[in-house]
This record gives structure tokens, C-alpha cells and sequence, in this order.
């Protein structure tokens, strides 16, 4: 059993936020007890899986490993309580393709996954271009000092897969401050109560009603997209048919959330954290500009620099063996993206930001049957964005110390203060 | 190290190789792209290495899916 310490700070969103503490964390877990079971207080027992290769290959396994069985995400005993009760037993608040396993989740992501392929993606370049150019020009507005999360990185992506959804511009702001409640519950600055969470069984409350919001905000969608389709994602979830039936409400309605949080706030947090390091590297941002070479190598280093996503919990259906360890049926397992991120056995110098880094196979995006829907669109907002920026951006310094969001399942930065020239 | 797999030689070939088009093929769950032009350099895979020429027990270098889960698409 993992040591309480180090049980504690895995699970803590300030930890997450200090960053540091939980890279030497896992950097311990890797070295000392690479696969070993971890049971903090008030959680239930799971392992925590921190090689890049055993990520990999539970991943891979999605019948032996399932996401729906129990809670898909971290929780305390006591709040999965709390949803069970609120739902009349499953241990999901929403049911997405992250809580699904197949044949629901294979049916489910086919529904949407041609929208999100390259070749597909390539009639939105034009007009994500318009829209990146908007947003550089609007940096350069700001006269040489911005916070370049909350100017740029927050709002680029969310006007991008607003429109990719068809959800008008004038309800951005709405669909930023609920994605920002629900990702950032843990965090005072950005949750819904504006304090620190205490009783996690009030957190799943709060965190209930930010999702009710956004299925009000829906519903009223899926009305209208009925009645009258359009060339947008919200048509083909309100019209869209699994073994001839419509959609179920609840699935629905999550396919809507996962789009509109997931969708946005993980490119954000990378652009953001990529223009962090860039600031504290300049040596790396004059090499990716002053080689195009480089871009695609770059984006990819930036996602594997940040994990947004910071994990994601399996349950196995069956006894089985991973990495010489018995897993029993019903276990639950902990997939730990920044820690298969920083393997040393994968990444030679894992803690330094390198935009030439090849190869990358970082595991931000997952791997196997659930891997991230939107990695393209993703890849072609970032590399669209610093195609603009970077002929015009002369030079980037931090302004003052950067601040992580509090949360250890998805997070990034929520201020990166910069003082820049751009031409 | 994978070793590398190169395009076949021409004489192998009753019809010379480089008179078919290359063609894409795509992975059903990510949506990887493989160009039998590009090849994937990479995953040791040579520019000009045909679909048929990779191995059958290839997997997906971005998701793990098996070759036999691949789609020839027009890009």
C-alpha cells in the first residue's frame, strides 16, 4: 500500500496546482512502487498505474478495463454515495462516452466521429484562421501586457468549438463559467460556492446543479435543432439515432457537456501552459519560430508538457495480471497521464520542455478505444494560433507568477501574466 | 528500434510498383492518417512502403487499434 503522504497528494488539487508536488510524487511512485494500490482517506482502495507502458496497456484492454463500472473519475467515498443516491444507484452524474463502454460507446462515438476527422476538419481552417487572427489581434490590443490565459487561451477554443457545436457567441461567456465551475469545483476562485470545499457530499451538490444548468441550457437546443437542423454538432446530437432510436435524454444531454467543456477547456489549458514555457524558454521559442519545422513537434511537446487531463479510473471485469501484479475483479484503477507523461523509460530528460522532442508518444489523449474524439481539431487550433502569433511576436516574458487551477482531474493554468512585443 | 520497412524493389513487381497510385488509410477509432507516399518514418515505416507491405500484427501508432481495423479513404 502506497504511504499516506503520497496517497494524499494524488488525490489533492492543490497539489495539482503547485505542480511540483505531485511530479516528485509520481516521480517516487514510478521508481519505488510503479503499480501498487493507494487508499487515502474517505476513498476507497484502487491502483495507481504511473508507467507510460501499463497506461498503455490497460488502455488498450477496454473489455477487461471498463469506464462505466464505477465511477469514471476520482471520487470519495462519500460523495459517490451522494450521486448513487441522486441517480438511484449509478455511480455517473452524466452519462458521456467517458462513462460508456461498448457496444454503447462504440455506437455513441461513431455518431459524431466523422465530423472530427483530418480530412474532414480541413473545411473549418479558413475560418478557425479568421478567428485566430481575431484573437491576435486582439493580444496586440493589450499594448505589451496581458494574462495571456484569460485573454487568449480561454476564449480562442471556446469560440471555435461554440461555433463547431452551434451555440451562439453571446452565450460563451455562460458556457466558459460552467465548464470553469465544473472542472475547477475544487477550486475557491473558480467554483460555484466561491469557497473552499469541506463536505465532498455538498461538492457532488454543487457540482449537480452546475450540470442541470447546462441541461436546461441544452434541452432548449435539442428543441430547436429538431424542429429546424443546421449544418452544426447539436443537429446531428438532437437528430442523431442509435439502433433507430433517438438518443436517451441523459446521453444527450452529456454528449452536449462533454462537447462544450472538453472541448474547449483542454486546448486552453494547453495554449496556455505552452506560452508559459515558451516565456520561461526563450531559447525553445526561438527555435520553433525561427523553424516551422518544428511546429507540429512543438504542439505535441505542449500537450505532453501540460495533461490537462490528469486522469481517468478504470475497473476490471475480471482477475487478471498487469505488470506482474494480481488485479481482482471490481478493482479500480487510477491511469495517471502526467505520470505516464514524465516516464523516464519513455522520455529522455521528461521534465524538460524541448519543442524539437521526437519521438512523442505521449499519452495526454489516452490510447485505445476511448481515445480523445477531438485530438485533431484540437492539434489544428493550436497550430493555426501560433502560425499567427509567431511572425508577430517578437518576444514573451512572465509578468508576475503564473497560477494552476486547484483540481485533480482536469486542469491547467488560470493566469499566465506576460509582458510581450508583437509587430 | 523497429527495424524499417521499405517499399518493395521494382522487380518483384510484374507491374512496376510506382505505376500504382499511393493510396491513405485510416485508422476507425483515431482517425490516424497512414500515406503510403509519406510512409510514417517514425514507426519505421519508409516513404513509398505499401498498405500490404506492413505487417498484420502493425498496430495503430496512435491508439493500439489492429491493421485489420484500417479504411482506404479519399483525403
Amino acid at each position: 500500500m502506497i504511504a499516506q503522504d503520497i496517497a494524499k497528494t494524488i488525490v489533492s488539487p492543490k497539489a495539482y496546482a503547485n505542480g511540483k508536488q505531485v511530479d516528485d510524487a509520481f516521480a517516487y511512485l514510478r521508481r519505488e512502487a510503479p503499480l501498487e494500490q493507494a487508499q487515502p482517506e474517505g476513498y476507497d482502495p484502487f491502483w495507481v498505474v504511473t508507467r507510460h507502458a501499463d497506461i498503455l496497456a490497460v488502455e488498450r484492454q477496454n473489455d477487461l478495463f471498463h469506464n462505466g463500472d464505477r465511477s469514471a473519475t476520482l471520487t470519495t467515498k462519500e460523495a459517490d454515495r451522494r450521486v448513487r443516491e441522486m441517480t438511484g444507484g449509478s455511480p455517473h452524474l452524466v452519462r458521456s462516452l467517458v462513462q460508456m463502454d461498448n457496444p454503447d460507446h462504440f455506437n455513441y462515438r461513431r455518431l459524431t466521429q466523422g465530423e472530427f476527422l483530418p480530412q474532414n476538419l480541413k473545411r473549418l481552417e479558413a475560418r478557425i484562421r479568421e478567428i485566430a487572427k481575431g484573437f491576435v489581434d486582439r493580444m496586440a490590443d493589450h499594448g505589451g501586457r496581458c494574462d495571456f490565459a484569460r485573454d487568449v487561451a480561454f476564449l480562442y477554443p471556446l469560440h471555435v468549438i461554440m461555433e463547431v457545436i452551434g451555440v451562439p457567441e453571446a452565450d460563451e461567456p455562460r458556457m466558459l463559467k460552467l465548464t470553469q465551475e465544473l472542472f475547477g469545483s475544487a477550486d475557491p476562485e473558480l467554483n460555484r460556492s466561491g469557497e473552499e470545499i469541506k463536505d465532498t457530499s455538498a461538492s457532488v451538490d454543487t457540482i449537480q446543479s452546475v450540470v442541470m444548468d447546462f441541461m436546461t441550457y441544452f434541452n432548449a437546443v435539442t428543441d430547436d435543432r429538431r424542429k429546424a437542423p443546421r449544418n452544426d454538432i447539436a443537429s446531428v446530437i438532437a437528430n442523431g439515432k442509435i439502433n433507430g432510436e433517438p438518443l436517451g435524454y441523459l446521453e444527450a444531454m452529456s454528449y452536449y457537456i462533454i462537447a462544450a467543456t472538453a472541448g474547449h477547456d483542454t486546448t486552453s489549458s494547453t495554449t496556455a501552459g505552452a506560452l508559459w514555457a515558451l516565456a520561461e524558454n526563450p531559447d525553445q521559442l526561438a527555435r520553433v519560430k525561427g523553424d516551422p519545422s518544428l511546429m507540429m513537434s512543438f504542439i505535441e511537446e505542449s500537450i505532453r508538457w501540460v495533461t490537462p487531463v490528469k486522469h481517468f479510473m478504470r475497473t476490471a471485469t475480471a482477475d487478471t495480471e498487469l505488470a506482474g501484479k494480481p488485479i481482482a475483479k471490481g478493482d479500480w484503477l487510477m491511469l495517471s497521464y502526467p505520470s505516464g507523461n514524465r516516464d523516464e523509460a519513455v522520455f529522455k530528460d521528461p521534465f524538460k520542455f524541448d519543442v524539437g522532442r521526437m519521438p512523442n508518444k505521449h499519452v495526454a489523449f489516452g490510447y485505445g478505444a476511448h481515445v480523445c474524439l477531438g485530438q485533431h481539431l484540437a492539434r489544428m487550433e493550436m497550430r493555426i494560433l501560433w502560425e499567427e502569433l509567431f511572425p508577430r511576436l517578437q518576444s514573451v516574458e512572465l509578468d508576475g507568477t503564473p497560477k494552476n487551477m486547484e483540481a485533480a482531474f482536469v486542469c491547467g493554468p488560470k493566469s499566465v501574466p506576460v509582458r510581450f512585443k508583437m509587430n | 528500434m523497429r527495424p524499417e520497412i521499405g517499399p518493395r524493389p521494382l522487380q518483384d513487381e510484374l507491374t512496376p510498383v510506382s505505376a500504382e497510385p499511393y493510396r491513405f488509410w485510416q485508422c476507425r477509432t483515431c482517425g490516424y492518417l497512414y500515406s503510403e507516399e509519406a510512409g510514417d518514418p517514425m514507426e519505421g515505416l519508409a516513404p513509398g512502403t505499401r498498405w500490404r507491405d506492413i505487417p498484420d500484427d502493425w498496430i495503430c501508432p496512435m491508439c493500439g487499434t489492429p491493421k485489420a481495423e484500417f479504411d482506404m479513404v479519399e483525403v
